[in-house]
């Protein structure tokens, strides 16, 4: 059966708990419908995430096949994530219905194998982050992106903490870019953040912007 | 009710009346007066590459989701994903949305069914994607990654919530000489943004999008409240100052604690 809700409900119904949920935030007496929507909207997220892990499964399993060149990737996913589904259940079935020690399997497999991958992938990071700085003359040789490239050196140069690599004008040089221009700057751009998040949450309210089908 | 949800309430209605008196008074006008933005004048040329050599753009939305203070973000990450979907309802391989985020995911799949039904864009192997690619930050990346390596990809177009794994997308795009658009709310990133994409969006510019993509009064008129507020707060923090140096700024200090 395919229900389709019609747009002009959609939107009532997001405008108005949008409404509910802002006006939680400034009246006390409304906080309690607040979390009432809150704690559903966190629900709906959770099942969300089960409606996007099938999607993820259901187009990698279309992706194997020997016309696609990635497919060795798709056959890891799909493997890797039914074994953990897997781990996952026995370990819940484990933990409630036999009373062993809890999730002993799954956290065996975050502490094994996501963790050590994750962190490999974070000092990777590191590498490529050094390649945009050092990269970035060679984009745009402009006075900010040289500006720019002498900041971070003067910053690098600065946070040295060994003595013999340490100059003492330089540790001044990097607490003033650091105390001063950089959080002064931070601060602007936070709240050239702010007012943009809040008219995109009323153009939102007034039903303007649908990040929904129409 | 206390001061903090008064001033909030005022603050609210603010920008609300700015924002629908800004949509009234600009309805019947045709020009739109913006500043120049490097990184949306890249993306309406792509959108032109892409429908002239059959190549595709490639949208990433990011981390965010809709109930934290990254769902601003997200949202404005949908919107430029609408425009863009209707803007290159013509090229012959739609864009490819990817996702790091169960609900975004959705929502996307749902604005590109809407935008591809409005432009009468029926065939569904035709309509872009969608999907959630990872729920971490690296597994995220490294799922965009093959997205960015396709051949077929002209231009990368990051906007939402990233962190520092940013850098890896903004780098494969590099690599595979296609432009790099990135914006994203988190100070870290924008740095790793500004040095390592060929278009970055900076700070409030993320918001922008709608105003310079043609999405509507409602977007231009959000940007001259800005403007407005922006002058107001450059006022108050001129005045605070002011009345710091005079010493009379125990009574701002009272409005602030709440204890007028």
């Amino acid at each position: 059966m395919n229900i389709k809700i019609k747009s002009p409900i959609s939107t009532a119904i997001a405008i108005g708990v949008g409404i509910v949920v802002l006006a939680g935030y400034f009246i006390p007496s409304m906080n309690d419908i607040r979390f009432i929507l809150l704690r559903t909207g966190l629900v709906l997220s959770a099942v969300a995430l089960l409606v996007g892990i099938i999607n993820l499964l259901t187009v990698h399993i279309k992706k194997l096949g020997a016309e696609n060149a990635n497919s060795g990737y798709s056959l890891i996913l799909v493997i890797a994530l039914l074994v953990t589904l897997v781990v996952g259940i026995i370990d819940m079935v484990q933990t409630y219905l036999v009373g062993q020690p809890n999730f002993q399997m799954t956290n065996w497999v975050f502490t094994y194998i996501q963790m050590p991958i994750e962190t490999s992938l974070l000092a990777v990071t590191t590498v490529s982050l050094i390649y945009a700085a050092a990269s970035i003359l060679r984009k745009r040789m402009d006075v900010f992106s040289i500006t720019f490239f002498f900041v971070i050196l003067l910053v690098l140069l600065g946070s040295f903490s060994i003595p013999p690599a340490t100059l003492p004008f330089l540790h001044v040089i990097r607490d003033w870019i650091l105390r001063v221009p950089a959080l002064g700057g931070a601060r602007g751009l936070l709240l050239g953040i702010a007012l943009g998040t809040i008219t995109t949450g009323i153009r939102i309210l007034l039903g303007t912007d649908r990040p929904y089908s129409d | 009710m206390s001061a903090t949800g008064f001033t909030g309430i005022v603050v609210f209605v603010l920008f609300m009346g700015l924002m629908i008196f800004f949509s009234i008074i600009n309805k019947d006008r045709e020009e739109n007066n913006v500043r120049p933005i490097p990184g949306y004048d890249k993306i309406n040329q792509e959108i032109n590459v892409a429908v002239e050599d059959g190549t595709q753009l490639h949208i990433s939305l990011g981390r965010g989701g809709i109930t934290g203070p990254e769902s601003a973000a997200a949202l404005a990450g949908l919107s430029l994903l609408k425009q863009v979907i209707e803007k290159s309802s013509v090229c012959d391989h739609p864009p490819v949305v990817s996702t790091g985020n169960a609900v975004i995911s959705i929502l996307a799949q749902d604005t590109i069914r809407g935008s591809s039904k409005a432009i009468s864009v029926g065939d569904q192997r035709r309509n872009p994607s969608g999907e959630l690619i990872g729920v971490t930050p690296f597994s995220y990346a490294a799922g965009a990654l093959t997205t960015i390596r396709n051949d077929n990809v002209s231009a990368n177009i990051h906007t939402g919530w990233f962190g520092n794994e940013i850098t890896w997308l903004t780098t494969a795009g590099e690599r595979q000489s296609s432009s790099t658009i990135a914006g994203t709310v988190q100070l870290p990133a924008q740095a790793v943004i500004y040095a390592s994409a060929s278009d970055p969006l900076i700070g409030e510019e993320l918001f922008a999008g709608g105003a310079y993509l043609g999405a509507g009064k409602m977007h231009q008129a959000s940007i001259s409240t800005q403007d407005i507020i922006r002058w107001i707060i450059i006022v108050i923090i001129l005045g605070s100052v002011v009345l710091n140096i005079l010493g009379i700024d125990s009574f701002i200090e009272d409005i602030l604690a709440g204890s007028m």
